[in-house]
């Protein structure tokens, strides 16, 4: 079967050994150290509830290794303790203990202030449990959807007749197992009925067994996450089943934490599945029906049993245990496990020699998975609901449950009240902290469990969650302060990278020339979920091929629709604030989207088609709200028009610049003549062989042609512009020069110059609103708005020197805006901006300070006021 | 969590293909001060609302459906 590495030392594996009765077998007694006391621990429930075995495994911290499946070549270690779990020095805390009382948190280090986050360090490396690796990432898991009508958690006896009753009905099942079915059972009658039960759901084709999947919380939907070695699963039922059985109960005594304490089902399975004897001699706390089972399983793997039984039960024990009638267990005692146990008998108290102590004294139903699922469609079957339930019993509610009934629920023996040692294994909550912090007044489970952490390790509450309601119950004098504490998700240990499975997929989106603008050396950087080049190496020469030569930009990000159908011109007209009805065939024109609060969404061009369509377009992060948008309105207005999101069908590049003309011409472009197809016009013409919708804009200021072409072409047209243009001086340009280009203009930057409470006229845009229309969306809210003094604008700023982009605009020492774009223009020879600013006194202030820069306010646009090179 | 919405054009779809649009609300009101209700303030039920969502992961339309926005249960499309 091969060996695991542990330590550095080869550790036998045998067949269907977890990494726990591996290393248990070749004598590893001290699996971890506790989290605050650095108290040695070993194996104790064997059912991966508790987290005692926890060992980092493949690199992997925090996992249980009671419930992980031992392989050959893998490697295990132990994480904690200095210099190690064997010997740690930090075992020291244990007698020390006064340093860190209950609740210290909220109570040392506070004074002076200092001092805490100094402490906090220190602290932090005495605690934990295990060290993530930082160096790697885990490989991300793949996530599945499935989606069944019944998802049975847990297959056990009643979890797979549950699955076999809804199979019957005709249901679709998926059942999962944190294990594999029987793994943990002895030979028995319990294990003839898993594996009978087991061939009827395998045999099944309504039936998926997911083994080895542990369900790790019941969302409402409801929605099960079930995490697998090799995949999380999100199961998507109609009703859910939790089978999850019940633990043998976690007890709370003096020296209940030492190695060596087992729960009894874990040491059976030890002593019956994999055949190692938990110890010599054995002292067993009966008080169930199966408990003689077990001293019978011990016995057999040649351990030396001493019976502790509730009175009138001891002829239920297999011949000749001897028994301790009446006998009632007070405290373990031993310093690396378990060396002896006092007993309180009718006359007086009796250590007995011993090197194990198994707790076969109660059954807890294991119900996290139910209890968190309130208001939920999830019914119960076995242990959870029937606590101590036969074998018949188990079949019965797991039938009925799968059949669609709910099986009542029978309320669980009340645990016994701690008298001493550990309530809480995971966080190192003892019986004394719980009562001192009762006396200090936390007097409720909810607030005991918030003071002392006491259910909030990785066992979620499993095996002390009852142990705290009857410790509250016992003092409290109100119900409802002693019942159990909230159960959430998730109900089992997660491992960061489950969590992450299936999530954070960046979607990276190109346009067709993308491979251009790499092998052009572009600086391609992300806006928004796009991949953009900023500049191709020398911004300034981009930017002088646009003012002088020609330049071309791939713009094929931008939003573009096609709007058509009946009510196309009057959807449009309702929704956006300009007039469409009398724009014709072959003209454009600016767009505002408002929100019905008259705020700026964003913007666009508008190109009127033949036959009432239309064409439009919008920024770049804007085209999926803009789609939602106008879709949302033609639906809530019911006009008949039809939106077409051809944001990824079309390609575009801008070609701009004085000579830009020239070019397309060059590419036997026809009628793009200044008569022909002036400034806001827009037409079919083909370039370079390529069928262009090419739309004469002017956010740069120079003569520019959008042309707008099916993607597939797109690297032909490019290719085919930058050749013909090669003697004219062309330069591809990216977002760097048009950040300067526009900003000569004057033009705004939707997010970068604007806020959400911008509505047009702040921005200086009014003439892009026609107040006259009817009715448009936020027009109600614009002439609210209008009645009140103005009392913040966008201006123009020029600055004498260099000033930082999101400094404050200064009027004397008052902060009065603040600068939202600024550049260096080359065409003026000056420092330019854009900037925020407050009315004061009823005015703007035109003379001002960007941080320590002299500025003035000047109007727009700084470049070519007139526009006559943009109309050339 | 898990909300199946019940789309009219593609079945029951998990709502995380869908965005919010929000509680339905009229389209127009009375006068401004109503309006300036209508478009600034929103009820914020805890209980059955009527609201909007679109399938943008889907059939790219949009829908008005009734929710318990305390348990999230849908009560089916308005």
């Amino acid at each position: 079967m091969g060996s695991l590495d542990f330590e550095g030392r080869a550790v036998p594996i045998e067949e269907g050994d977890t990494v726990a009765s591996a290393l248990y077998r070749a004598g590893v007694r001290t699996f971890t150290r506790s989290l605050k006391h650095h108290r040695r621990r070993g194996p104790y429930c064997m059912s991966g509830d508790c987290a005692s075995c926890l060992l980092t495994v493949d690199d992997q911290p925090g996992a249980r290794s009671c419930a992980t499946d031992a392989r050959d070549g893998m490697r295990v270690k132990r994480e904690e303790g200095i210099p190690s779990a064997e010997v740690d020095l930090l075992a020291i805390t244990d007698r020390v203990r006064w340093l860190m009382p209950v609740g210290f948190y909220s109570k040392t280090f506070i004074r002076p202030r200092f001092t805490w986050p100094l402490a906090e360090r220190v602290i932090r490396s005495f605690t934990g449990l295990g060290h993530l690796p930082v160096d790697r990432m885990p490989a991300r898991k793949p996530t599945r959807n499935l989606r069944t009508d019944v998802l049975v958690i847990g297959g056990g006896i009643a979890g797979l007749a549950a699955a076999v009753a809804a199979a019957r009905d005709g249901a679709s099942v998926v059942v999962c197992d944190e294990g594999r079915l029987g793994e943990a059972l002895a030979p028995g009658p319990a294990l003839e009925r898993i594996r009978a039960l087991g061939s009827e759901v395998r045999a099944l084709s309504s039936v998926t067994l997911l083994e080895r999947h542990t369900a790790i919380g019941v969302y409402e939907g409801p929605l099960v996450p079930i995490v697998g070695e090799e995949e999380v699963v999100r199961v998507d039922p109609e009703r859910v089943v939790v089978a999850t059985g019940a633990l043998e109960r976690h007890l709370a005594f003096p020296g209940n934490d030492l190695p060596g304490v087992w729960l009894g089902r874990g040491a059976v399975r030890m002593a019956a599945v994999h055949g190692v004897a938990i110890g010599s001699r054995a002292v067993v706390v009966t008080g169930t029906p199966e408990a003689a089972d077990h001293v019978r399983a011990l016995r057999d793997v040649g351990i030396d049993v001493l019976a502790i039984v509730p009175e009138g039960q001891a002829e239920l024990l297999p011949d000749g245990v001897r028994a301790a009638p009446d006998a009632i267990l007070v405290a373990a005692e031993g310093r690396e496990g378990v060396r002896s146990v006092t007993l309180e008998t009718g006359r007086g108290e009796r250590r007995v020699a011993c090197d194990a102590l198994v707790l076969s004294a109660g059954r807890d139903p294991r119900d996290a998975l139910l209890r968190m699922a309130d208001g939920v469609e999830v019914v119960g079957a076995g242990d959870v609901v029937w606590p101590g339930c036969t074998l018949d019993e188990a079949v019965e509610s797991g039938t009925l449950a799968g059949a669609g009934s709910t099986p009542v629920l029978r309320e669980p023996e009340v645990a016994p009240t701690p008298t001493g040692g550990y309530v809480c294994l995971c966080e190192d909550v003892t019986a004394g902290e719980l009562e001192r912090a009762w006396e200090e007044g936390w007097r409720s489970s909810e607030i005991l469990k918030r003071y002392t952490t006491a259910t909030m390790g990785p066992c979620r509450g499993a095996l002390c969650g009852r142990l705290l309601s009857s410790f509250a119950a016992a003092g409290a004098t109100a119900p409802a302060a002693a019942g159990r504490t909230t159960a959430r998700p998730p109900g089992r240990p997660v491992a960061l990278e489950d969590l992450a499975a299936g999530i954070h997929e960046t979607i990276e989106k190109r346009t067709a020339l993308h491979e251009r603008h790499v092998e052009m050396g572009g600086r391609l950087d992300w806006l928004g979920a796009w991949k953009r080049p900023l500049h191709y190496g020398d911004p300034l020469d981009e930017y002088r091929a646009v003012r002088e030569r020609v330049g071309i930009m791939d713009v094929g990000t931008l939003g573009k629709f096609l709007v058509a159908g009946r009510d196309a011109a009057t959807l449009l007209d309702r929704v956006f604030p300009c007039r469409v009805d009398d724009l014709t065939p072959g003209r454009s024109r600016y767009l505002l989207a408002l929100d019905e609060a008259g705020y700026l969404m964003d913007d666009g061009m508008l190109c009127a088609l033949d036959g009432g369509r239309f064409a439009l377009t919008s920024t770049s992060g804007g085209a999926d709200r803009m789609e939602a948008w106008l879709r949302n309105w033609a639906d809530r207005l019911d006009l008949h028009a039809h939106i077409v999101n051809r944001t990824s069908m079309l390609g575009a590049i801008n070609v701009a610049g004085p000579r830009a003309r020239e070019l397309l011409q060059a590419l036997g472009a026809e009628g793009v003549d200044a008569e022909t197809m002036p400034h806001m016009s827009h037409a079919e013409i083909v370039v370079a062989g390529v069928p262009c919708h090419t739309m004469r804009v002017g956010f740069v200021g120079e003569v520019s042609f959008e042309l707008h072409h099916p993607r597939s072409r797109g690297v032909e047209l490019w290719d085919a512009l930058l050749q013909a243009g090669a003697g004219l001086g062309i330069r591809p340009h990216g977002l760097d020069t048009l950040d300067v280009l526009r900003l000569e203009k004057g033009h705004v930057y939707l997010g970068q110059d604007t806020l959400p409470d911008d509505h047009p006229g702040k921005l200086g845009l009014g003439w892009a609103v026609a107040m006259d229309k009817p009715a448009f969306v936020g027009k109600v809210s614009l002439e609210r708005m209008s009645s009140f003094p103005l009392e913040r604008k966008l201006v123009g700023l020029e600055f004498e020197g260099e000033p930082q982009r999101g400094v404050p605009l200064y009027l004397g020492d008052r902060v009065v805006g603040r600068v939202t774009s600024c550049a260096r223009s080359e065409a003026l020879g000056r420092e330019i901006g854009l900037g925020w600013l407050r009315a004061v006194d009823g005015g703007f202030p035109s003379s001002l300070r960007a941080g320590d820069v002299p500025a003035r306010v000047v109007p727009r646009p700084f470049y070519d006021p007139e526009g006559a090179r943009l109309r050339a | 969590m898990g909300i199946k919405i019940p789309c009219p054009n593609c079945g029951p779809r998990e709502y995380t293909e869908f965005t919010f649009g929000g509680e339905l609300r009229d389209l127009e009101s009375p006068d401004p001060d109503a309006d300036f209700r209508r478009v600034y303030l929103r009820e914020n039920v805890a209980g059955v609302q009527t609201e909007r969502w679109f399938h943008a992961h889907g059939c790219r339309r949009w829908l008005t459906l009734r929710r318990d926005t305390v348990t999230n249960r849908i009560d089916g499309l308005a």
